[in-house]
């Protein structure tokens, strides 16, 4: 009988597992939904806020959704905030987002000392809480979700001055990226110290779509690189999740050092395992179904999804926040089945 | 040798779908200089350049960064001509204003929609993102605008396009606008189901739909 660390442990790493993990890594894709909270009261934005408060969300979510993990924090504006972005927190039903970026330009950027995101209070609070649920809680993984390193940097920079940049201003745009990952490097090792099982990092900015092949490369390849080589030196795992469709980059895919590749409801897995030569992959069950759709078709989407050689069950981007319950319940109860 | 007013047109085109700005100021200034009509240079030259690079990011051979910066060239190119046309043929233009609905931060296809129809020769006025419905409906009417175009990304703040609707009808404004909705999770039933005049899919088709939103009565 494998505990639910083990098996995520085993699975990203090539080792034997009983049936694949389902898990929701936190951050970007996390699954504090309304329900969850409505249903215990612990809500947003409060667990945005304190260790202990966020310790029993996540807590929460892991309980009533089945999936196999905690997921923390749940927003992707930690890293943000701590470089210097205001942010506006939302409410129970809406995510926090950025109000204002910090910076119009990558030449404006100030640099803060390394280390700064550990040292802001939710910073804090994201360390605190892993610690706190992986001593309490031995056998569930505790997941450190990172926003990525292209999405961190265009959340404090101006986005759109900040995407012309990437090409116009090549030489400062890696410099203010190449700080960025520095930091987030850092956070990680914090996060590692005290007790993430799986480092995760989603970078939505960072596309196909958006970016292009030759873009994807120079920063988002090179970059997400770099954290998950630093993360592998503290002897953990790590997730990455690249959001929209990925036909244009599967050789840039190729390259990514995670140890999974979780990707988004159009892309099948099927398709792209063998693409990529077996590398491992995450997914994908389509966060519009899990909102939408019944618990019933739910199911049997999952159970179709399981003929497909996944390695970890997971949804296939952001969760809205209002995504019934019973919808999600209806995804882990089909992976535990097996 | 001074360029035919066609061949001055093409190069300037060329200028924008290769993202140079020195280029695109230096034959602005040509175009003046041999009396060609600014505002046929902009629609000639300059727009249609736009619209060729609209037309690339659709096919997946330029992305964000690169249509960004065609729209770089072709306001300097702009800021060189507009002062140029004549006011009879400004007053054509079309006042949109447009934004991201409340809750939402997602705004990179709000931009993009944004720059193609002010290259399209739309007066677009940004309202930014995270925008109430109350602020989009106070705003069109201040500026006196022809349609109102709202993005969202997320299901979670969709319905802020329809509260958007009915603020329009409750303060009895609803037939002096024009309604369109667009982004990843809206379509043309949604739009119909919340009684919006119309939806697109990209840029591209959001400047089809401006011009026949502008046209109808
Ligand atoms: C980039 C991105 C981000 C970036 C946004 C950067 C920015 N400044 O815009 C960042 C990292 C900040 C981000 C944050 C979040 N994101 Co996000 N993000 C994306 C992503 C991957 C791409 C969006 C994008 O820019 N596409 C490129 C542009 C060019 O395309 P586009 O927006 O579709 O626009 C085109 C057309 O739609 C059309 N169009 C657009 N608007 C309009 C308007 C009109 C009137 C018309 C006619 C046409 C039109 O023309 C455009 C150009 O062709 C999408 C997934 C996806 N593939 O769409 C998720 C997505 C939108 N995000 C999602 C989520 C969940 C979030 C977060 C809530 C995560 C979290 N847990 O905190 C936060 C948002 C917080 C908040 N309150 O807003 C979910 C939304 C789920 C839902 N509820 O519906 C999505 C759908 C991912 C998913 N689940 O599949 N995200």
């Amino acid at each position: 009988m494998f505990t639910p660390k083990e098996r995520l442990h085993n699975t990203l790493t090539g080792k034997a597992a009983d049936r694949p993990p389902v898990i929701c890594p936190g951050g970007m894709m996390n699954a504090a939904v309304v329900g969850v909270m409505n249903k215990t009261g612990n809500t947003l934005p409060d667990a945005h806020y304190t260790a202990e408060a966020m310790s029993n969300l996540a807590y929460d979510v892991h309980e009533n959704t089945g999936f196999e993990n905690f997921g923390i924090p749940f927003c992707m504006t930690v890293e943000a905030e701590a470089l210097g972005s205001s942010i506006d927190f939302g409410s129970l039903k809406c995510e926090p987002k950025i109000q204002e970026e910090r910076f119009a330009s990558v030449k404006d950027v100030t640099f803060m000392p390394d280390g700064s995101i550990e040292k802001t209070s939710r910073g804090e609070a994201v360390i605190q809480t892993v610690y706190t649920l992986s001593r309490k809680h031995p056998d569930i993984p505790a997941i450190g979700s990172l926003t990525g390193p292209i999405s961190t940097a265009a959340s404090i920079v101006d986005p759109m001055i900040f995407l012309k940049q990437l090409r116009r201003e090549r030489e400062k745009s890696h410099q203010v990226i190449d700080y960025v990952v520095n930091q987030l490097i850092s956070y990680a090792k914090q996060l590692a110290d005290n007790g993430a099982a799986v480092i995760s990092i989603a970078d939505p900015t960072a596309t196909g779509e958006i970016l292009g092949p030759k873009m994807f490369e120079e920063y988002a390849v090179l970059y997400l690189n770099k954290i998950a080589d630093a993360v592998h030196e503290y002897g953990i795992p790590v997730i990455i999740h690249i959001c929209g469709d990925v036909r244009m980059i599967k050789p840039q895919l190729h390259q990514l050092h995670g140890n999974v590749l979780s990707v988004d409801a159009m892309v099948d897995l099927k398709r792209l395992k063998d693409d990529l030569e077996n590398k491992r992959t995450m997914g994908n069950i389509s966060t519009y179904l899990l909102e939408f759709g019944n618990a019933e078709k739910v199911y049997q989407r999952t159970k179709n999804l399981l003929t497909k050689n996944i390695d970890v069950l997971a949804p296939a981007c952001g969760l809205s926040t209002s995504t019934p319950l019973e919808n999600i319940t209806a995804f882990t109860t089909a992976v535990k089945e097996i | 040798m001074t360029k035919t007013k066609h061949e001055l047109y093409a190069l300037l085109s060329d200028a924008v779908v290769g993202m140079d700005e020195d280029t695109a100021a230096a034959l602005s200034r040509e175009a003046i200089g041999a009396g060609y009509d600014a505002y046929e240079t902009i629609e000639q030259g300059l727009a249609k350049g736009m619209e060729r690079a609209g037309k690339l990011f659709d096919e997946s051979e330029y992305f964000v960064p690169e249509l960004l910066m065609c729209a770089d060239a072709l306001n300097v190119g702009l800021d060189i001509l507009r002062p140029h046309i004549t006011t009879e043929e400004r007053s054509e233009k079309h006042r949109i204003v447009i934004g991201v609905i409340e809750g939402d931060t997602h705004d990179i296809g709000k931009n993009l929609v944004k720059l193609m129809l002010s290259a399209a020769g739309f007066d677009v006025i940004d309202l930014g993102r995270d925008v109430p419905p109350s602020v989009f409906v106070e705003r069109a009417i201040k500026e006196e605008a022809k349609i109102i175009m709202i993005s969202s990304l997320m299901t979670t703040t969709m319905d802020g396009m329809e509260e958007t609707v009915q603020l329009l009808h409750e303060k009895g404004v609803r037939e002096k606008f024009k309604v369109a909705v667009g982004g990843g999770p809206v379509s043309s039933g949604f739009a119909e189901k919340i009684g919006a005049d119309g939806y697109a899919s990209n840029a591209n088709q959001a400047v089809k739909l401006a011009n026949e939103l502008a046209q109808s009565k």
